[in-house]
């Protein structure tokens, strides 16, 4: 356990949800912008287990900490859900759109403009 | 309220009402179902007969009131609530005292008569039905006026007969100078009306600012037997300024209503009505619904001498403008319409002096001459094809002897001869005016001031009837003789020429005659059914012969020439009728302050000299018909008189200043302020919206990413910042 430390879990979540910032900012296929937001969500998903893993409590208390050291984990399970659903719907508004459209460029996606 | 006698006063109310409704719902049914000549007459008789019932009920409630008391003779008869509410409350309630019965009298006595004569006079007229009508809608409103127990009410029915007077100057519609001369009786009415209101809501705060157990009023603040009780006299003692205000506020009221100098204006113009019409409401009732105002609210103007000094000083100039203009006239009414002005300027000399109950006497006395000199014009008129020129008249006393002889009554009885009407009450009031002690401000005596004008005015009241007198049933030829015989086809367009090219009728030329003949307003279909219609009466020409009128019109005429000869010495005589209006006096001011009597002043020589002077100048200038220098040719005239036929100027100026002032501030209000200012601010702050709008229009750029990149900025400062708090707050190493 003492290996592999909490700093460098924190550092490729950091570099992940980077990562996947600038892609959302800067790509303009909404695949690739889908692709980056989940690994945006995955780097969050990352730092909930490091932080459940290494959290002080865990370490040093006993049995009556269980239910807190479970709940980093299942806030994980349940954004894999949530994630799994918005890519249905997101998917599904994108092929929406590209049969309205036949194109599916964002920077053409601009009706909301004022 | 059972079995109080007092309770028939709503039928004298309501029997005018009811003939009112007859007409308008039945009257035109009636005339056609019966035929013209037929159904006029079952209508005539419709009309005339509520108005002699309400008479006679007038007459026994007059009894039943003389059995009284002098001190229980003020009897409020309740119907129902009108308004009631909270620190509000106005019942609809008449009053039955001297004072409102007098006018009652007036009103259902010469008003019967009116409508009798005005069955003979309208007998050729196709909207008969809506005559009535409004002549019986008249009379109901003219009732609420005066024997309504509150303002409220009197306002119901001041604005009830304006606009009856509006509806009946303009009776012949078709004809544009009459409708034009009805709304300008109707809006110079509207300045006065706003006097009145602002009167009474000044009455309403001073009266209300005492709580409302006031006087047993519980919010009754517009009812008389509050205006009257002894508290509300001693406050408007208490309060000389606001009473003040409020006492010229109803005189700005009077005036509008009973054409007074400022907005005197309408009356003249208001002859464009049929005959009867004007010496019914222009004459005898609703003109001197001013003078029973200041006499029903006498108790405010007895406690501003400067207020009584302003209404004597109005009076007496009214009284003396009137009648200069009145001697650049040759339209026979319009000589009358003037005449009325100045007696109603003579009225309020002697409300100004303190002298109430002369005013309301020469109410009375005039409502007989006058309307017996108006109705006399009208049969001259009547009988002489419907030319109101004096210029065309002369000799007629030959062919209408008895409207000629009654006509000569009302003449004596104006100028002021004993024992004629107009004799007794002038006197009053100018004894009141020169012997009173009550009008003065500045340490000017004002009512002593109007006094005199009024003398003067009286001896040119003498002067100017002779010239109506003399012109019409004198002088040594019958001008109309010289109106050349001219064929059919052309006969009227001369007479139209003729009148314009001689229009000297101050202003306006308004003819007294049935519907408009100028094929002006007429759709072709009338123009041509008219056509079949053979004429009534032909035009004035040389061959016209007068007739004397019938006895539906000269009945009327006798009766009135009557109650002019005796009327006045028998109201006068032991001071009756000053007894039956004040039995204990005035409120506030002493016997010796309204001693009627000058001291020191011949007053009875002077004004019996007054009136033998202007006629005797009179006959010395007209005794030989009409004078070369007042003819056709108006540039013979002298200045004066043509200074005097234009009303010196008066009319045309505040109309002038009325219409394009008014249009000028209208103009000002719209481009100085309105489009200017307030469509500068509103408009503005759009304008300031569009662009602040416009900028913030740029950040959205519609790109997905472009919000994700400021939702990232946002987040990272956000997160600093909060770092730097926590840092702050030591919770970070």
């Amino acid at each position: 356990m003492q290996d592999v430390p909490l700093s460098w879990y924190l550092g490729l979540g950091l570099f992940m949800f980077s990562t996947g910032v600038v892609g959302v900012v800067i790509r303009r296929n909404p695949v690739v912008v889908f692709m980056c937001i989940e690994l945006m969500l995955n780097a969050v998903n990352l730092t909930f287990l490091a932080f459940a893993r290494y959290m002080p409590a865990v370490l040093d208390a006993g049995e009556s900490a269980r239910s807190a050291w479970m709940a980093g984990q299942m806030m994980v399970i349940f954004v894999m859900a949530v994630a799994a659903a918005e890519v249905a719907v997101g998917l599904g508004i994108i092929m929406a759109i590209y049969r309205l459209r036949n194109e599916i460029d964002l920077d053409e996606m601009s009706a909301l403009r004022g | 309220m059972n079995g109080n006698p007092f309770d028939l006063i709503w039928y004298v109310l309501g029997l005018p009402l009811a003939g009112f409704l007859v007409q308008a719902l039945f009257g035109g049914a009636v005339i056609r179902a019966l035929g013209p000549a037929a159904g006029r007459r079952v209508m005539g008789a419709l009309a005339v007969l509520p108005i002699v019932a309400a008479f006679g009920l007038g007459v026994s409630l007059v009894y039943n009131l003389i059995q009284l008391d002098p001190s229980s003779r003020n009897q409020v008869v309740t119907l129902f609530d009108w308004i009631r509410i909270p620190s509000l409350w106005v019942p609809f309630e008449l009053r039955v005292d001297p004072l409102s019965m007098t006018m009652v009298l007036i009103i259902t006595g010469v008003g019967a008569l009116i409508h009798l004569y005005a069955t003979g006079y309208m007998a050729e007229e196709s909207d008969y039905a809506r005559f009535f009508t409004y002549l019986n809608l008249f009379i109901a409103f003219m009732l609420i006026l005066v024997l309504g127990n509150n303002l409220l009410m009197l306002f119901i029915g001041w604005e009830g007969v304006g606009l009856c007077s509006y509806l009946l100057i303009g009776f012949w519609y078709k004809d544009l100078a009459n409708s034009r001369a009805g709304n300008k009786a109707f809006i110079v009415n509207r300045i006065g009306d706003v006097g009145l209101v602002i009167a009474m809501f000044l009455l309403v705060s001073l009266i209300a600012s005492q709580g409302p157990s006031f006087v047993f009023s519980e919010g009754r603040f517009l009812s008389y037997d509050v205006l009257l009780s002894q508290s509300a006299i001693n406050l408007y003692v208490a309060n000389p300024l606001l009473t003040t205000v409020i006492a010229l506020c109803l005189f700005v009221g009077a005036c509008g209503k009973s054409a007074q100098f400022p907005l005197y204006l309408w009356l003249p113009d208001a002859m464009a009505g049929p005959t009867p019409v004007s010496a019914l409401i222009h004459a005898a009732t609703m003109v001197t619904a001013g003078v029973f105002l200041l006499n029903r609210l006498h108790p405010i103007f007895e406690a501003s001498p400067v207020a009584g000094a302003v209404v004597a000083m109005i009076g007496a100039f009214t009284a003396a403008f009137a009648a200069l203009i009145a001697f650049g006239q040759t339209d026979i009414k319009k000589v009358l319409a003037y005449s009325t002005v100045s007696q109603l300027g003579f009225m309020f000399i002697a409300c100004g002096a303190g002298a109430y109950w002369a005013g309301m006497f020469h109410v009375t006395t005039h409502a007989f001459f006058k309307a017996l000199l108006f109705l006399g014009a009208g049969a001259v008129i009547h009988a002489m094809a419907h030319e109101q020129d004096m210029r065309r008249y002369g000799k007629l006393l030959k062919y209408l002897p008895i409207t000629g002889a009654t006509m000569l009554v009302g003449w004596v009885a104006i100028a002021g001869v004993p024992p004629f009407a107009g004799f007794w009450s002038k006197e009053a009031i100018l004894g009141a005016g020169l012997g009173n002690h009550y009008a003065e401000a500045a340490n000017q005596n004002w009512g002593m001031v109007a006094g005199w004008i009024g003398l003067g005015v009286a001896a040119l009241t003498a002067m100017y009837m002779t010239r109506l007198t003399w012109l019409t049933f004198f002088g040594p030829k019958e001008q109309w003789r010289e109106i050349p015989l001219v064929d059919n086809g052309h006969g009227h367009d001369h007479a139209h020429a003729a009148h314009h090219d001689h229009a000297g009728h101050g202003g306006h030329a308004h003819e007294d005659h049935g519907p408009d003949e100028h094929n002006f307003f007429y759709t072709d279909a009338e123009v041509a059914a008219r056509a079949e219609v053979p004429a009534h009466h032909h035009e004035l020409d040389q061959t016209h012969t007068p007739h004397e009128v019938p006895i539906s019109m000269w009945f009327p005429l006798v009766v009135l020439a009557i109650l002019s000869l005796g009327g006045g010495y028998v109201l006068y005589n032991g001071h009756l009728f000053e007894h039956w209006l004040y039995p204990d006096g005035l409120a506030l001011l002493s016997k010796e302050a309204v001693e009627g009597h000058p001291a020191g002043i011949p007053l009875l020589q002077l004004s019996i000299g007054a009136a033998l002077l202007g006629i005797i100048a009179g006959l010395a200038v007209y005794w030989r018909g009409l004078p070369a220098k007042e003819g056709w040719d108006l540039s013979r005239w002298s200045p004066f008189r043509r200074a005097a036929a234009n009303q010196f100027g008066y009319d045309r100026a505040m109309v002038e200043a009325g219409v394009d002032g008014g249009g000028f501030l209208a103009n000002f209000a719209w481009k100085g302020i309105d489009v200017l200012f307030i469509d500068g601010i509103v408009n503005g702050l759009a304008a300031a919206a569009a662009r602040l709008g416009g900028l913030l229009r740029t950040f959205q750029t519609g790109y997905v990413r472009s919000y994700a990149l400021v939702t990232l900025v946002g987040v990272v400062a956000l997160l600093g910042y909060l770092l730097i708090v926590a840092q702050r707050a030591g919770a970070m190493p």
